[in-house]
């Protein structure tokens, strides 16, 4: 019984490591998408990881869970309306955007019927 | 009739072929290099700049690092220094890993599988 029970809290330890790893992941983009130059980025940073270093030695599960939840109010809170998209990713302004062959070269639709046709 | 029409043509026409070439090889690799957007790059350039990513970071001991390291177990990173390390990764190759594949990457070996071009070796 106590085996189970030790299973589950350890998968429980588990998702919420996840989900913190996955919050500060979020949270860390969002803060460069606030602070656009580096000089800014960095103690915005520093501040930011602060924040989860203070929570380090919690070890009760249901505080680590309240906590969690804390986080992700406070990141949705203060999400940027307009984040920050590399350009050819899905959503980037270059997305799906090909561009113009060089000068010179063409597309030949009718490949292979050239010859046939001029005959 | 194709053929004479073709000389025809090629008579009026002048293309300084080597120069053109060489002119604009030359521009490419250029661009290669300053360019962090590359389809192209190689397997070994690869481990390169996962390499050089990871010993840049601070708390990170240079001389530790190989192509096999783990982030946790080798290097003595904790679990928020990966995911800081898994965002400089994503920005040197300017790509985008969704949140959950990102959170699976906790080695030198996994990061570079992950960045790695489709390659043939």
């Amino acid at each position: 019984m106590s085996g189970i029970a030790s299973v589950s809290f350890l998968a429980r330890r588990a998702s919420q490591r996840e989900r913190v790893r996955i919050l500060y992941r979020r949270a860390l983009r969002d803060t460069l998408n606030w602070a656009v130059h580096r000089h800014l980025f960095y103690p915005d940073a520093d501040a930011l990881r602060e924040r989860f270093e203070v929570n380090r030695k919690v070890e009760d599960v249901e505080t680590i869970d309240r906590l969690i939840a804390d986080g992700e109010a406070s990141y949705n809170k203060w999400r940027h309306p307009d984040p920050y998209i590399v350009p050819w990713a899905p959503g980037g302004s270059k997305f799906n955007r090909n561009p113009v062959p060089p000068e010179g070269i063409e597309i030949l639709y009718d490949y292979g019927k050239e010859e046939a046709e001029l005959v | 009739m194709a053929s004479a029409l073709r000389s025809a043509i090629l008579r009026h026409i002048r293309i300084p072929v080597t120069h053109a070439l060489s002119a604009n090889g030359s521009r490419l690799t250029a661009l290669r290099l300053m360019s962090s957007h590359d389809d192209h790059i190689t397997k070994d350039e690869v481990i390169k700049r996962v390499l050089d990513v990871v010993k840049c970071f601070p708390k990170v001991d240079p001389s530790k690092v190989t192509p096999e390291v783990h982030f946790e177990k080798d290097l003595g990173l904790d679990s928020l220094d990966t995911v800081e390390i898994v965002m400089a990764l994503e920005e040197e190759f300017k790509l985008e890993i969704p949140d959950k594949e990102a959170v699976r990457i906790e080695s030198c070996e996994q990061a570079i599988e992950y960045t790695c071009p489709l390659s043939f070796d």
